[in-house]
């Protein structure tokens, strides 16, 4: 049996390489591949504590099946917006859509 | 070492420089083929923690539905040119390169000194398990999920709509 850290740690790498590419990259695309990143590495977590651990149970995948509906409703709405946006302002470069920065 | 551990090294692996692949990669389409495979090597994960019904749901909608999408929404878009020139801001990224990795090494430093665990046998939790857990304790969650992903279909259609002159 694998231990509790690896695939703890498997889950934090994760979590922060999709952190530095919402920060980072400018195609909104790919912003949207790194949230859904960011979305598995937690998924990654519940399913790990799910197995393993003093309070192993149910409710973790429970909750990670709450998480995977939660990231296609999400994926679609966000890719809904980003056809809206490119249609509206010809560009999909994140810096170029600054109209609510103060 | 053991076999599940080699399984989890091999799997980690992909899972990792798929994500790492989907930043460096120089078409977008290659970057959605490399997510693709991180996608698939963590529902490898879920099977070997015993979540069978979630590695499957993980293929379906993840690899499957999550992928197709990403797809269409490239196609619909610019994605011949991904280097879009000049940065106005180019401390931006040292200063997010230096806070993520400090929240890396601060959350693996939290995770090593977790060593006191009790190692119990591995819970296996069925599809059955799923099922009467989720409509039982966790019904009106359901019925909200239902209504969210309702929404959620109305609203891209809504939204990506052509505007009626």
């Amino acid at each position: 049996m694998v231990h509790i850290t690896f695939f703890l740690a498997l889950a934090a790498i994760l979590f922060c390489i999709g952190l530095y590419g919402v920060l980072t990259r400018r195609h909104l695309v790919i912003v949207l591949v790194c949230v859904e990143l960011m979305l598995m590495a937690v998924s990654i977590n519940l399913i790990a504590f799910s197995a393993i651990g003093p309070s192993a149970g149910i409710e973790g995948q429970v909750f990670t099946l709450f998480i995977i509906s939660v990231a296609a409703a999400e994926v679609a709405v966000g890719l809904a917006i980003l056809i809206a946006l490119y249609r509206n302002r010809e560009s999909i470069d994140v810096i170029k859509h600054d109209l609510l920065r103060w | 070492m053991s076999t599940q551990l080699i399984f989890f090294l091999v799997l980690a692996i992909i899972a990792i420089a798929g994500a790492v692949l989907v930043l460096k990669l120089n078409k977008i389409s290659h970057r959605i083929v490399s997510m693709f495979f991180t996608f698939f090597a963590t529902a490898g994960i879920y099977f070997l923690l015993g979540a069978e019904f979630i590695g499957i749901i993980q293929i379906i909608v993840y690899a499957g539905a999550v992928t197709i999408l990403f797809v269409f929404g490239m196609m619909m878009t610019e994605h011949r040119n991904i280097t879009f020139g000049y940065h106005p801001r180019k401390i931006h990224r040292v200063l997010s390169f230096i806070g993520v990795g400090t929240l890396l090494g601060l959350m693996l430093y939290g995770i090593s000194t977790l060593d006191n665990l009790p190692l119990k046998e591995q819970y296996v939790g069925t599809a059955e398990d799923i099922g009467i857990s989720l409509y039982g304790h966790y019904f009106i969650a359901v019925i909200g999920m239902g209504f969210l992903l309702t929404a959620a279909l109305i609203g891209a259609i809504v939204i990506a709509r052509k505007e009626a002159k």
